[in-house]
């Protein structure tokens, strides 16, 4: 039985010991980033810059550097892949499409950044995670209404955006005051997919053509429905994020002020910085990674965890629940986390509460049903790790002596059949005797 | 046997036949046990079948962890994820007679593992039944019909087939426990004593913790003392024999959990309570009757009858307006498809679908009584005279077995003591008045007779081989019936009639001497005829233990092992927390061999998670995935014939998934899988049948095999032969192709967009979840 | 009509009576007993359909114990009867064992059922 627990326990780390994101060790992550042109790692260091001050090892390579390669003898050498090539159309080395998914698929971060004239390669990655660019490759995303206000008067291509998702764990508590500069492709987000999520949304007036050439039909991409940044958190936590502009996480798009049409503040800084550098912390787990540890049940009054319980048991639940802060481990604090008790229905459902030091427990009744019960803590938040946990434990009926005894109702049988006993004691004596 | 001679030689003759018949008994138990050890030797010592893994699983767990725990075993590894009470839902008497005996041996320090011990639990026990056939027929009809009934019992192919070695379920101790029952309830009427009362209640006791077939019992005693009532039979032994044992036997029977105040609260029961409250009113009568004179008599008689039809009448209306109430009247449904065949199949599928429940076949009849059947009506005529209470209880039985078995296969089992009991009269009847014509007119008859004997112990004391032969030889000294001396027969019936009841008249009516001679030579033939089909029977219809199969082709004999394969490989290559799905069927071998939980299994009490698993069957993949992660089924089992011919595989059991899946879930219906009503695979199939989740598991990659897709089950090429499978793959098949097994695919990691190059492939599945990435990496 | 019913229901009882008088004391003993056990039933009837039939085992158990008994006892009575000439061949002593033996086996499954 306790290989079993211990088994168990194993399962439900499985989704932790299997991505590669190892907080134990945060100091050596090293992340690849391919790039089209050396170039651009200059013209993007400040990016680049803010990732290696919080202790990543950024590996440049060009994409179509015959040498590069994911992974050696069966293992991952990097724990992140940022692909800043936005027209390679074949990777150089062992990289290729397959490559890259099962580099997501092993529970690795990727960030992908495209632009007009995306390669086919990139798309195509880019719609294994659910997100379709528009498929004319010239096409851009204008905006007519929320355009930012530049000296030259442009063709409305580059977009000044502040229609943020709103989510702490996604963007950081403090406020991005101002907008965000865009300019590049857009892309769509199928509403059935549950995964991906548009962080950064274009204007309702927005839509998605070539601004070098008329407009012929109407735009396929339109309105809110493009979506300008999105993110992605696939079922084994793996996090990606994609962009359809390359440029904006440029030094000069960074440092730009930025006005959005139509509104009368300018801003000395475009948003863009802190934007983007929260999405990466988030994207390389530094943010919103849960962990649940130290799953424990008992009968309430005892300290051991029984492999069985009977109906109508009191027991007690408790979780401790973990965020990854970058550097340490950090209670969670949530007052929404609920357990199950399920055996194809949920027969209890019941808030935990916390203690705000990790610890989430709650106590209840088994119902008066038998079966193979699971507890079940389905824990999905936006931005968050998903949480499933789930602890499968059988609950029995009574014993044969676990029944009430001794019913005052029933006495008078009781007494109905010890006469009948005593009765038979005097019969036979009086029988015997008369003989 | 028939030990008539003058009165010198009386005693040392019956010293003599005790000794004879019980060294006989002995050779029929060892006959008994033997004739079913072909399985052991032609196969292995293997459980066979489906139910008796569960026992076996059951036994195990009782010899390990005692019996309070057996008891209140609440097991989660079947019916996942509702568990199943095991304590509360088994028949406990098979499992406990072989944990005792297993018990036993270990404390004598005779090492057996539990497994031989249940493998020949079913042989031991029909060599007590045989012996409990002599008591019975004894007990009705004399010593000489015991022994013929108990010898024909001991290899007649109908008891054969459920207790071969290693066909470890409830019926190989219930025939036993049920016989005896019955030559207790006999003994009792016979002598009147409480004490065999007592024992016939435990017997039933017995019987009750053995099989849910004691429903027999307590209708079919009822019904027996009704009849004596009716028929004016009435004496104060027939209130020992059955008053004490109604009390006793309900009050026994509710102490076996699976029973417990069904004892009292069906409609089963229901019959026996009503003949002990008019069992009780008549002995009233007669005990008045007794003590008053016959014209005081009679005025009581107005007197109560005009009281008592009153009370009756209310107390029969209040008791039938209880049971009306209840929507099925108060009966389970297997009792209820007993009394109208017709029940079943309209109301019940589950029941329906099994194939033992099905009405047998005439062949059948021959194949598992054999010449019996032409012997029975000879034994109930020789029943008649003269009748006793025993002997029309005997009557009883075999007419109500008759009509049970003709309504399912199974209850053969129950026809075949009685039928063996009415065939062994018969026989000693027939015999009696051979043997005494002969001897009537042959002067010095007594050495003949006594030499007689004498060869046949010497005979059977040889070996079981000969034991074989003695028994044909009595078989066919007492037989009668064939086609040719059908005429005869009737004579002889005439004949028997008075031979038995009076010793003196038997000179009156002797048969030619040639004619007895002819007529038992053909005896021996017809009897030597039964042993070689018993043989037969044994060796070759009945000791397939259906894990293992064999084939014989031109190239010499082949094994099919696949099943232990593929339980062996789940035990080895899954999680022990995982749980596989199959059709009900192999629930209880994948729990006992494979230790894995499972959905379903043979115990049918819960037609729902039936229907559930059925449904997922007969759903097309995706919504068949659905179901089964509901259920956090891990492995998806079917077992495939169309590559050996193997011809109980899924695909033939297929509608039945249907109709039960169907029967709850009315979005399965099964016009949708046949063609104009046919049932078919090929490219006439029905586009529904095409893409259900059964087929596409059976006739996944089957094209491989032979590149046409042959299926040899069905003799036709399969309708749609290339196909990938998106939400399960495989992961094993066994070496012919019987069991597949494959395992439900995770969930998508990441969800595809529409990508415009695989639009139109992906156009009809976009915008739900987990479309498969059809080009790159299928398994994932 | 009625009067007659009366003095026939009258003389029957009156017949009744003078027959039971000719009976030994030992089966009016038995009598005796077997009276105190159905009035132990009936009353075990009444009281349940009084309060319910919750503890239904107890119920059971009590109520056949005491109809177990007054059978077991109508049993004895039948055989040691001297009138009744089916048991000739069985001695009063052996009936009387049986007796016991079959009246320990019930109250031993009373007490099992009982709880």
């Amino acid at each position: 039985m306790p290989k079993l627990a211990l088994f168990l326990i194993l399962i439900h780390f499985l989704p932790f010991l299997c991505t590669s994101f190892s907080p134990e060790n945060p100091s050596s992550r090293r992340v690849l980033v391919l790039l089209d042109d050396l170039a651009l790692k200059s013209s993007h260091s400040v990016y680049f810059k803010s990732l290696q001050s919080r202790g990543f090892e950024l590996d440049f390579k060009l994409a179509d550097d015959p040498k590069i390669g994911l992974q050696r003898y069966g293992q991952y050498l990097y724990d992140g892949l940022i692909l800043f090539c936005p027209t390679t159309e074949r990777f150089g080395g062992s990289i290729d499409l397959a490559a890259i998914l099962d580099f997501v698929d092993s529970g690795h971060d990727l960030i992908i950044a495209a632009d007009n004239n995306a390669s086919d390669l990139i798309r195509e990655i880019a719609t294994e995670c659910g997100v379709d660019f528009d498929e004319d490759p010239a096409a851009m995303v204008i905006d007519h209404t929320s355009y930012a206000v530049s000296e030259t008067e442009g063709d409305h291509t580059l977009i000044a955006s502040d229609d943020f998702i709103k989510s702490n764990v996604l963007l950081g508590s403090e406020k991005i005051e101002a907008p965000v500069l865009f300019q590049g492709i857009g892309h769509s987000l199928s509403p059935a997919n549950s995964l991906v999520l548009k962080v950064l949304s274009a204007s309702p007036s927005a839509y998605s053509a070539n601004p070098k050439s008329k407009l012929s039909s109407p735009p396929s991409l339109t309105g809110s429905a493009i979506s300008l940044v999105s993110i992605l958190q696939a079922r084994n936590n793996a996090r990606i994020l994609i962009s359809g502009s390359l440029v904006m996480f440029s030094n000069r798009f960074f440092r730009s002020g930025v006005q959005k049409a139509g509104t009368p503040t300018k801003h000395e800084k475009s948003g863009n910085e802190q934007f983007l550098t929260e999405l990466s912390k988030w994207v390389f787990h530094e943010r919103g990674h849960l962990k649940a540890v130290n799953i424990q049940h008992h009968k309430d009054g005892e300290a051991d965890e029984p492999s069985m319980y009977r109906i109508n048991d009191d027991l007690v639940y408790s979780v401790e629940i973990y965020e990854w802060s970058g550097r340490s481990w950090e209670p969670y604090v949530a007052d929404d986390v609920q357990v199950q008790f399920y055996m194809m229905s949920p027969y209890v459902l019941k808030n935990l509460s916390t203690d705000k030091k990790g610890r989430y427990f709650t106590a209840f009744k088994v119902p008066d049903v038998y079966g193979v019960f699971q507890f079940k803590v389905e824990y999905q938040r936006l931005g968050y790790t998903s949480l499933s946990l789930s602890k499968q434990i059988p609950v029995r009926p009574y014993r044969h002596n676990e029944y009430e005894r001794f019913i005052p109702a029933a006495y008078p049988y009781y007494g109905a059949a010890f006469s009948m006993m005593a009765g038979f004691f005097i019969f036979t004596a009086v029988h015997l005797y008369n003989k | 046997m028939a030990a008539s001679e003058t009165s010198k030689e009386t005693i040392l003759r019956y010293a003599f036949g005790n000794v004879l018949s019980f060294f006989i008994l002995v050779l029929i138990g060892v006959l008994a046990f033997s004739i079913r050890l072909f399985s052991v030797i032609k196969y292995e010592s293997v459980i066979h079948e489906f139910d008796p893994y569960f026992n076996y699983r059951v036994t195990q767990y009782l010899t390990k962890n005692g019996i309070y725990d057996f008891w209140n075993w609440f097991d989660d590894r079947t019916w996942y994820p509702l568990g199943r009470v095991i304590g509360g839902t088994v028949y406990p008497g098979l499992t406990l007679t072989a944990g005792t005996i297993w018990w036993l041996l270990s404390s004598l320090n005779i090492p057996l593992s539990v497994e031989t011990v249940c493998v020949f639990t079913a042989p031991i026990f029909s060599a007590f039944a045989s012996w409990a056939t002599y008591l019975l027929t004894k007990e009705v009809k004399g010593a000489g019909a015991g022994l013929m009934a108990a010898a024909l019992l001991a290899m007649v192919p109908s008891y054969i087939s459920r207790s071969v070695a290693g066909s470890y379920d409830n019926e190989a101790v219930a025939i036993f426990a049920l016989i005896f029952t019955f030559y207790l309830y006999i003994k009792t009427l016979n002598t009147g004593s409480l004490f065999y009362a007592t024992l016939n209640a435990i017997a039933y006791f017995y019987m009750v913790c053995s099989w849910g077939g004691y429903t027999f019992i307590i209708n079919l005693i009822p019904m027996h003392v009704l009849l004596c009532i009716v028929t004016g039979r009435y004496s104060s032994r027939l209130y020992i024999a059955y008053a004490p044992l109604v009390v006793l036997g309900t009050l026994l029977a509710s102490l076996v959990p699976v029973v417990g105040f069904n004892a009292v609260m069906t409609s089963e029961h229901f019959a026996s309570f009503l003949v002990f409250i008019i069992i009780h009113v008549v002995a009233l009568v007669y005990y008045i009757k007794g003590i008053l004179s016959p014209k005081m008599f009679k005025v009581a008689v107005t007197f109560v009858v005009s009281i008592g039809v009153v009370v009756c009448g209310a107390v029969l209306a209040v008791l039938i307006a209880l049971v009306a109430s209840s929507p099925t009247k108060g009966w389970s449904g297997r009792s209820l498809s007993l009394l109208d065949p017709t029940y079943a199949s309209k109301y019940i599928p589950i029941i329906a679908s099994v194939s033992e429940h099905q009405p047998p076949t005439w062949p059948s009849y021959f194949m598992d009584i054999n010449v019996l059947a032409f012997l029975v009506p000879a034994g109930i005529i020789a029943c008649f005279s003269p009748l006793s209470d025993a002997s029309s209880f005997v009557i009883l039985y075999i007419v109500t077995s008759v009509y049970f078995s003709g309504v399912m296969v199974r209850l053969m089992l129950v026809l075949a003591p009685a039928a063996c009991i009415m065939s062994g009269i018969a026989l000693s009847a027939a015999f009696d008045v051979f043997t005494r014509s002969i001897k009537f007119q042959l002067p010095g008859a007594t050495e003949n007779s006594e030499r007689d004997a004498g060869e046949t112990s010497s005979n059977s004391v040889v070996a079981q081989n000969d034991v074989a032969k003695t028994e044909k030889n009595e078989d066919a000294v007492k037989e009668r019936p064939s086609k040719k001396n059908r005429k005869k027969e009737k004579e002889k019936e005439n004949v028997e009639k008075p031979s038995v009841k009076s010793q003196i008249k038997k000179k009156l009516l002797i048969l030619p001497l040639e004619a007895s001679i002819i007529a038992i030579f053909l005896l021996v033939l017809l009897g030597a005829f039964y042993v070689v089909h018993c043989v037969w029977a044994a060796a070759e219809a009945y000791s397939a233990p259906s894990i293992v199969l064999t084939s014989h082709s031109h190239d010499g004999l082949h094994v099919f092992d696949d099943f232990r394969e593929a339980y062996a490989w789940l035990s080895h290559n899954t999680e022990v927390d995982d749980k596989v799905a199959s059709w009900w069927d192999y629930g209880y071998q994948t729990t006992a061999m494979a230790n894995r939980t499972v959905i379903v299994d043979n115990n049918t009490w819960n037609n729902t998670h039936i229907a559930t698993v059925g449904t997922a069957m007969s759903s097309p993949e995706k919504a068949a995935w659905e179901i089964f992660n509901s259920l956090d089924v891990k492995y998806v089992l079917v077992v495939f014939g169309g590559l050996v011919g193997y011809p109980s595989d899924d695909i033939n059991k297929f509608l039945w998934m249907v109709r039960i899946g169907g029967g709850v879930f009315p979005h399965i219906k099964e016009p949708d899988y046949l063609r104009d009503g046919q049932y078919r695979i090929d490219s006439q199939a029905t586009p529904t049948m095409l893409n259900c989740l059964m087929y596409k598991l059976s006739y996944y990659r089957f094209v491989e095999t032979d590149g046409k897709a042959f299926d040899r089950v069905r003799r036709t090429e399969i309708g749609k032969k290339y196909f990938k499978l998106t939400h399960f793959e495989e992961v094993f098949t066994t070496h012919h192709w019987m069991v597949r097994i494959y395992k439900l695919k995770p969930p998508k990691n990441r969800i595809r967009g529409r990508a415009k190059k695989s639009k139109s492939k992906a156009s009809s599945t976009t915008g739900t979840k987990r479309i498969g990435t059809k080009k790159k990496n299928p398994w994932h | 009509m009625a009067k007659s019913t009366s003095k026939d229901a009258q003389a029957l009882f009156h017949s009744l009576r003078s027959a039971y008088a000719s009976t030994p004391t030992n089966l009016k003993i038995i009598d005796l007993y077997v009276g105190f056990a159905v009035f132990t039933a009936l009353i075990q009837v009444v009281y349940m359909a009084v309060v319910g039939s919750f503890p239904f085992n107890s119920f059971l158990s009590g109520l056949l114990s005491c109809i177990g008994t007054a059978v077991l006892a109508v049993c004895l009575r039948i055989q040691v009867n001297k009138e009744n000439k089916e048991f000739k061949d069985l001695a009063p002593e052996r009936a009387f064992a049986d007796f016991v033996l079959c009246n320990l086996v019930l109250h031993l499954v009373i007490m099992n059922f009982l709880g």
